[in-house]
């Protein structure tokens, strides 16, 4: 082996362990601690340590924060200043009294922990809590409730709009993200449990539930899944999405994201467990199932019936967009008997040019419109709009005025990519995507056949999978009757007695009987009260 | 067998779909002419006997399939020897019935496409199904039962609209001789209601152990009567005469649909149909014959057989006849006689004469005891 490796390889062990191993507890040495952390920080610039002097005591102090972390009003008017201004009661204070004097009287501020483990310390200073030692006391205290800093505020969702409901999004803060559905179910039921992942970036991780609701056996089987990941970074909620999933092997999500809170808030109360990632939008919740995927939060706030045609009509859309491309490969390549006959002619007749199968000219559009959709999606705003004109009128025109594609198959691609955009979840439709491809294979191999098959094939696999112990299938298969108010059909709030008892083992009665609104009872017509009816109204 | 459980409904479910599976499109009981479908009814009061006579046999050993307890009635050696045969005449089945759907396939749709390449394609979907397990399946059941009555009920209601049912097809009524009648009634009590043998492998999943026999007279019940309604259905729509010359008759009735210009071949509903029954058809046969094998040779992870076995039906299906003829021809001349009676009649007679005879010996060394 060269020396350049071995030299390489012995320089690794010290990279790992740059600095000392972390003593235990913090010293009463005010000097020592500050290079304790200035050592561990490696001088970083962005970690302020302001040295001060206690007020009429002239003790020495020192105020650490993380620039950026901190909100800085709050820190300069409330803690500093009150540290200057500190008067001691007592000419001959000792320092233990004077640290509980600064505790009882002189930060006004909530959220303040006396701490003596560096751990614990450097743990709160990096979520953006300051840090107070004192020289001569071996205590420090920890200020959590400055916390603030830059972050983006709440706006309107960018993935899931609606027509009607809340237009709040969440962010990427997770204790804002916390309140935004505490502001929504206010109930001390509500509970919420933390955890931190990831070695390097120690994300905060909660999951929330509604203690009366939820079955405690999908939070205990939670709480297993995420205490299990080991891994050195949490960058999004994606991230645990993958980790503690019920079968990686399948194209399908089994974990449902959403960054609504009304959304999270109408899942708690059927029983499912929210997980929150700081960082990220995206909330995920479990258990799932299939059809979940269909619905949208304004399902339940527009009229029943309206609201059931739109599912049905998403269902349609998904199987469009899944067999679309496939079902117009095996008609023209196997099947023209099962065409109209003017119809077939039609096609054909436009076919007949075209020097591609038509499975080739279905991959070629396909996939050209896979390449305009990815360019569409990563260009900037202004750039956008010229690769949707460049390539509509590439593909729509030029390619059919050449003779390289029939316009039936124009229609097919177009009607299938509109179908995909019309799916509510992006994760369904990007699996759908995926198996639109498969099934355009099958169909060209073998006609309605293979479509047939694969459908089966694709049936079976979905009712194999299950989410945190639930069958995904539910309540369709296994069918339960009682709780397909509310898969493809949307029964009105008034039929809708139960929460789905997939979820929620133990509570689920939802609301009182007889909620079904109706006229009150028709006044009884006499003379006298007719006449008095029709001053009123006049 | 596999950690599993279903639920009555999906028992029912299965069982329906199973017994519909091929006989919806291979005519049963033609022999009666014009009464086929009585004679689809007598069959069925036959298969309801069937039933009742293998419940009873499986009510002696709950919890066990054939292949556990035919050497507990009829002692070890002879009663392994016997289950193997069993093991063998399902996997015999299994290949028949996928032939039955490939043949159906390369002659409806893919004349071009070889047989073998159907069929593997039917494997693979077998194959996979078989390794996720009888709760997927019977999942999958409960989904696939719905697309398949709205598909029905949908060709009916065209039908009528398309004024093509006339029911003088059906008159006269009872014209062949009574033992004409009888004869097709017997013919179609082994095919399919006798077929439904294969349940008793399944039983144990049965979460509910106590409505397994309202819940396979009930599904006997059912798939009779939409059976025999199909083929009154057919019968009105074609007439005999043109029923009996055809060779998938529910698509000939299909094919008639002719509504607004538009909805015409409706083909494609025919094979929806087709394709469903023949999977569970095809998939429940090699999933006992598996399950069975992997009992009988107390192979503890029956999936790790699922690929070789399913393998060895594929292969035996292309080999069990040299041309579709010469199967259809076995199919109703040796098989019924030669395989299907002593298997679906005369040794459930027999095991249950032994479990009897067995059981009375129990009560009576219990007594002894006692």
């Amino acid at each position: 082996m060269s020396p350049f490796f071995k030299g390489k390889k012995q320089a690794a062990p010290n990279q790992s362990q740059p600095v000392d191993p972390m003593p235990g507890s913090i010293t009463s040495n005010l000097q020592d601690n500050l290079s304790l952390v200035k050592q561990k920080f490696g001088n970083s610039p962005d970690i302020i340590i302001r040295e001060l002097k206690i007020g009429s005591s002239k003790a020495k102090a020192a105020v650490i924060y993380v620039q950026g972390l901190v909100d800085n009003q709050l820190l300069n008017d409330f803690l500093i200043e009150s540290l200057m201004q500190y008067q001691s009661s007592s000419q001959n204070e000792t320092k233990p009294e004077m640290l509980d004097n600064i505790y009882d009287l002189v930060i006004p501020m909530g959220g303040v922990k006396k701490q003596t483990e560096w751990s614990k310390l450097l743990e709160s200073l990096l979520v953006g809590a300051t840090l107070i030692f004192i020289d001569g006391t071996d205590k420090a205290f920890t200020v959590a409730s400055t916390q603030g800093g830059e972050g983006r505020s709440i706006s309107e969702p960018t993935t899931q709009n609606v027509i009607r409901g809340s237009k709040e999004a969440f962010t990427e803060n997770i204790s804002t993200n916390i309140s935004m559905v505490r502001r929504i179910i206010r109930t001390p039921d509500l509970w919420v449990e933390s955890m931190k992942i990831g070695t390097q970036t120690n994300t905060n991780v909660s999951i929330m539930y509604l203690n009366n609701i939820v079955d405690h056996d999908v939070v205990q089987e939670v709480k297993k899944r995420l205490k299990k990941i080991k891994i050195d970074s949490i960058l999004e909620s994606g991230y645990i999405e993958q980790l503690i999933e019920d079968q990686p092997a399948s194209p399908f999500p089994q974990i449902y994201h959403t960054e609504k809170p009304d959304v999270i808030a109408g899942n708690l109360l059927e029983g499912r467990v929210a997980i929150f990632v700081n960082g990220t939008p995206f909330v995920l919740l479990v258990p799932v199932v299939f059809i979940q995927f269909f619905q949208t939060p304004d399902d339940y706030y527009f009229r029943f019936d309206i609201a059931t045609f739109t599912r049905f009509l998403r269902i349609f859309i998904f199987f469009i967009s899944l067999i679309g491309p496939a079902v117009y490969i095996a008609a023209t390549t196997f099947h023209q008997e099962m065409i109209p006959t003017q119809l077939v002619l039609i096609i054909a007749a436009q076919r007949e040019t075209v020097p591609f199968p038509a499975v080739i000219e279905a991959l070629i559009m396909e996939l050209a419109f896979e390449v305009l959709r990815e360019a569409g999606l990563r260009l900037p705003k202004a750039i956008g709009s010229t690769v949707s004109i460049v390539g509509g009128l590439v593909i729509g025109q030029a390619a059919v005025q050449a003779g390289i594609v029939s316009p039936p198959m124009v229609i097919v691609v177009a009607i299938t990519a509109i179908a995909s955009f019309a799916t509510p979840s992006f994760a369904v439709a990007i699996s759908v995507r995926l198996l639109r491809f498969i099934f355009m294979g099958l169909a060209a191999a073998f006609g309605f056949y293979g479509i047939i098959i694969g459908l089966i094939m694709m049936t079976v696999h979905l009712c194999s999978l299950r989410s945190f112990g639930v069958p995904y299938m539910a309540p369709l298969g296994p069918f339960r009757p009682v709780e397909n108010g509310d898969t493809l059909i949307r029964a009105p709030w008034w039929a809708t007695k139960k929460r789905p008892s997939l979820f929620s083992s133990n509570n689920v009665k939802r609301e009182a009987e007889n909620q079904m609104p109706a006229p009150p009872q028709p006044r009884t017509i006499k003379s006298e009260s007719t006449e008095k009816g029709n001053q009123n109204e006049s | 067998m596999e950690k599993a459980k279903i639920s009555p409904r999906q028992l029912f479910v299965l069982m329906v779909l199973f017994q519909l599976g091929s006989s919806i499109i291979i005519p049963v009981g033609l022999t009666a002419k014009q009464d086929a479908w009585l004679a689809i009814l007598g069959g069925m009061a036959g298969g309801l006997l069937l039933f009742l006579l293998y419940y009873k046999v499986g009510s002696y050993y709950p919890g066990l399939v054939p292949t556990e307890y035919m050497p507990k009635i009829w002692g070890p050696v002879l009663g392994k020897i016997f289950a193997f045969l069993y093991v063998l005449y399902l996997f015999y089945l299994a290949a028949r019935v996928l032939r039955d759907f490939g043949e159906m396939l390369v002659i409806f749709a893919y004349p071009e496409t070889p047989l073998f390449i159907i069929n593997l394609l039917w494997m693979v979907l077998v194959v996979y199904t078989v390794r996720k397990g009888i709760e997927a399946l019977a999942r999958t059941g409960e989904i696939l039962f719905t697309v398949v009555a709205i598909l029905a009920v949908t060709s009916f209601i065209l039908l009528v609209f398309n004024g093509s049912i006339d029911t003088r097809n059906l008159q006269p009524v009872f014209e062949e001789k009574p033992i004409t009648l009888l004869k097709a009634m017997g013919e179609s009590v082994t095919f399919p209601f006798g077929e439904i043998l294969v349940f008793t492998m399944i039983y144990p999943y049965l979460t509910q152990l106590k409505k397994a026999k309202r819940v396979g007279l009930y599904a006997v019940l059912i798939s009779g009567l939409i059976l025999s309604v199909t083929m009154a259905i057919n019968l009105s729509v074609l007439g005999f005469s043109l029923l009996s010359r055809s060779q998938f008759p529910l698509l000939s009735t299909i094919q008639t649909i002719q509504l607004a210009e538009f909805l015409e071949r409706l083909d494609v509903f025919f094979m929806i149909g087709v394709i469903i029954g023949g999977f569970f058809k095809i998939t429940i046969f090699v999933y006992v014959a598996i399950m069975g094998a992997a009992s009988l040779f107390k192979v503890k992870e029956s999936s790790h057989l699922v690929f070789p076995l399913g393998l060895i039906t594929l292969f035996l299906s292309i080999g069990i006849a040299g041309n579709f003829p010469e199967h259809i021809r076995e199919g109703l001349d040796v098989v019924p006689l030669y395989l299907h009676l002593p298997f679906q009649v005369i040794f459930p007679l027999l095991l249950l004469v032994g479990a009897i005879l067995r059981n009375k010996k129990k009560q009576k060394k219990q007594l002894a005891t006692k």
